[in-house]
């Protein structure tokens, strides 16, 4: 069981996460004081620009363990940035589980489907390795959570589209143009968006021309998106040469116009032409549209695309939290069987060891004249006899720990009990006192003169 | 050897079968990494599959043409064969430097097709015996190497109009997300046709030579013959207008697809021909 302490956009604002995040070479101090209290076994932290969380358990595995880890990793958040304590949450067991996949999976991101967070967690769960407070609980469930978000993102269409006006425009300038390195894109005029649209577009290796009305401004935003600068006089001969144009100007009518447009259209020899148009009102005559081989968006275009996508994301995050409630209903049926293991794995060990015990007697003894292949026969069927006689038992006992969410909650408690009553497993196996009590129940050998060898022994003689 | 014919047929079969489906399961994916066939995409078997059903299909045909001793090329059952072989190879030879991913759910079907058509047409060996031996085999490897160019160019140029129009309406989403970018559609399109062209010129002049020492001609070849002038036209034609007047992307794409269709008929009149005789 985990519990998961922490706060994200959705419950803190810009300037109490900043308080909370931690660098990343903050983080294996930050674990190691978390785990010095000893009431948390196993933590890791998940620090991003939108989410500070804690991820931790404790050493038993046990419910009740869960709330003293929550008030163990609340205190310690709450003391590195006091003023964060009302934006925190906690997240305890399947609650706990269920928001880990739901973060993995991008579902609880700012942007939903945003993939950046699946390699913040991996990140987090390597720094977390390192820093040496990783136990079984989380060896099991931070694998989980990153298959969970795999299959969000390979069964459903949460990943796709770009969601935001630059990367759909450089998205596009792809589908017309494949690879962008070698061409040449013109920016006209200025603007947040259009500087954003040529510096990944020059990002992706094209290169960038920058024209204004003046020159002088021209050469300052150049040098901001490592271009060259244009004058305003120079735009036909540029059109003549340019892949893709952004233009982003407060002109009040059209800077490109349809006739320009064809005027350079011989000399481009029909390589393609797109333009983004950012501009209200547009730059770009809709016109230029028309002619073959160009391609005209304005931000209309870019923010239904964005809008399509997100509307698309969300249809797509019902699907994903289905998979999620499915992976996180597969977690608990294992935490479940696995209440059971203790048991199986102590009497297994338990009978294993009384029948090795015979086996060593038995070899030194009547069976002495028997080689390695015979022992390692013999060691075969009693691995087999053995399966065979805790078969029953292992299911029930697995049965009783799934049926725990029914009605017949302490049916695992009771056979548990039942179990190491008989078997002694809360006791140390002392086999001199298990030989001297069995000698005794035993008839006189005298008057039994069939050795008790097993029958597959007796074929191997 | 007949086994292993045989055991090749089917396994090429089996292997185009797969590439087909996993190239179209790969449109049809809402994985974004599904459009390139890259590491991301569970669908990258998919050329592998096909690079497979390749490798098969030339065996079977090898190992076919060896037990009935009929060179490939000589024979209209291979020789269907042989083209679509032809244009499952060059595209597994450009499918990554392009980015022509998507193209494979042409070819993959198609090259099944041709695999398993090839099979009921008739098998017709042998040449007529008074033409020369060399220059017919030369005539029709030329021409299958063109069939199995032009096809994939007209694949290329059925995908361009297809991407283009999706771009020019702004209809961004659905399984058309996924086709290769318009100017390697393009670029393709022309590389193909440089490349298949001199194989058609030299096609079409020894086939007229042929033709002119026969002497007589049927319906059904004087035909195909100028349907192989017409392709002939309408692929030079797209090669000029582009070097001379940069014709580029729709035009070029509709003279490219009208080319392929013309190739496409004349190997159904080559098909449908009574007993399907010698190849010239």
């Amino acid at each position: 069981m985990i519990v998961v302490v922490g706060l994200s956009h959705r419950t803190a604002p810009i300037d109490v996460r900043e308080r909370l995040a931690l660098p990343s070479d903050a983080i294996a101090g930050f674990l190691s004081e978390l785990l010095a209290g000893r009431v948390v076994a196993e933590a890791l932290l998940l620090s991003t620009c939108n989410r500070v969380e804690v991820v931790a358990a404790g050493p038993g595995g046990a419910a009740a363990e869960l709330e003293p880890i929550a008030r163990a990793a609340f205190g310690q958040l709450r003391a590195r940035a006091p003023d964060a304590a009302s934006h925190l949450y906690t997240h305890s067991g399947a609650e706990g589980v269920k928001h880990l996949f739901r973060v993995a999976a991008s579902l609880d991101s700012l942007v939903l489907g945003e993939p950046q967070i699946l390699g913040q967690l991996k990140d987090a769960f390597e720094l977390a390795k390192t820093a040496g407070s990783v136990g079984p609980v989380l060896h099991r469930v931070l694998p989980r959570a990153l298959r969970t978000a795999k299959r969000v993102r390979s069964e459903t269409a949460i990943g796709t589209g770009q969601v935001s006006v630059p990367s759909v425009a450089v998205e596009l300038a792809r589908q017309i143009f494949g690879d962008l390195r070698g061409r040449t894109a013109l920016l006209i005029g200025s603007g947040a968006m259009a500087e954003s649209v040529a510096l990944l577009i020059g990002g992706a290796g094209a290169k960038i021309e920058v024209m204004g009305r003046s020159l002088e401004r021209a050469e300052k935003l150049a040098r901001e998106v490592g271009g060259t600068a244009l004058g305003f006089d120079a735009l036909d001969s540029v059109l003549a040469r340019a892949d893709v144009v952004i233009s982003s100007t407060s002109a009040p009518g059209f800077v490109v116009g349809h006739d320009a447009v064809l005027r350079g259209r011989r000399s481009r020899k029909g390589r393609s032409l797109f333009f983004i148009d950012l501009a209200v009102p547009r730059d770009i005559d809709p016109r230029v549209g028309e002619i073959e081989g160009v391609f005209v968006y304005n931000i209309d275009d870019f923010e239904r695309q964005v809008a399509d996508t997100l509307s698309g994301r969300h249809r797509e995050a019902q699907r994903a939290e289905q998979i999620v409630l499915e992976q996180v209903l597969g977690w608990e049926r294992w935490t479940e069987a696995a209440q059971a293991t203790p048991t199986i794995v102590a009497l297994r060990t338990r009978l294993r060891a009384v029948l090795d015990n015979e086996l060593e007697r038995s070899m030194r003894g009547r069976l002495k004249h028997l080689g390695a292949v015979e022992r390692e026969a013999l060691e075969a069927m009693l691995d087999a006899a053995l399966n065979k006689m805790l078969h029953t038992a292992t299911v029930r006992l697995r049965d009783a720990a799934l049926e725990r969410s029914g009605l017949d909650v302490d049916r695992l408690e009771r056979l548990t009990q039942a179990v190491s009553e008989l078997f002694a497993l809360d006791h140390e196996l002392d086999l001199e006192e298990l030989e001297a009590a069995a000698s005794e129940d035993q008839p006189d050998p005298a008057s039994d003169p069939v050795p008790a060898v097993p029958a597959g022994v007796r074929a191997i003689r | 050897m007949q086994e292993l014919a045989t055991v090749a047929f089917y396994l090429g079969f089996f292997a185009y079968s797969a590439a087909a489906t996993l190239f179209f399961v790969d449109l049809a994916r809402r994985d974004p990494a599904a459009a390139t066939g890259g590491p991301g995409s569970l669908s990258r078997w998919a050329p592998l599959a096909l690079g497979i059903g390749a490798g098969l299909h030339a065996t079977h045909v090898v190992t076919a043409s060896l037990l009935t001793h009929v060179c490939p090329v000589e024979s209209l059952h291979f020789a269907l064969s042989l083209s679509a072989l032809i244009a499952a190879t060059a595209y597994l030879a450009l499918r990554k430097r392009f980015r022509l991913h998507a193209i494979g759910a042409f070819v993959a079907p198609v090259a099944l097709t041709f695999l398993v058509g090839a099979q009921y047409v008739g098998a017709g060996s042998g040449t007529a015996a008074n033409l020369p031996r060399t220059l017919l085999a030369l005539h029709i490897t030329a021409n299958l190497l063109g069939v199995g160019l032009f096809l994939l160019a007209g694949a290329a140029g059925g995908f361009y109009l297809v991407q283009e129009r999706r771009l020019k309406e702004k209809k961004l989403g659905g399984l058309t997300a996924k086709l290769p970018p318009l100017d390697a559609l393009d670029s393709t399109e022309h590389r193909l046709l440089l490349a298949g062209f001199p194989l058609l010129t030299f096609g079409i002049v020894s086939g007229a030579v042929f033709a002119s020492s026969l002497g007589h001609s049927s319906v059904s070849e004087l035909l195909r013959a100028a349907l192989g002038y017409a392709t002939w036209i309408l692929v030079a034609s797209v090669l000029v207008m582009r070097a001379l007047a940069g014709w580029r992307g729709r035009r070029s794409a509709y003279g490219t697809i009208a080319g392929a269709l013309c190739v496409l008929v004349v190997i159904v009149l080559y098909a449908v021909r009574a007993g399907a005789g010698p190849v010239p």
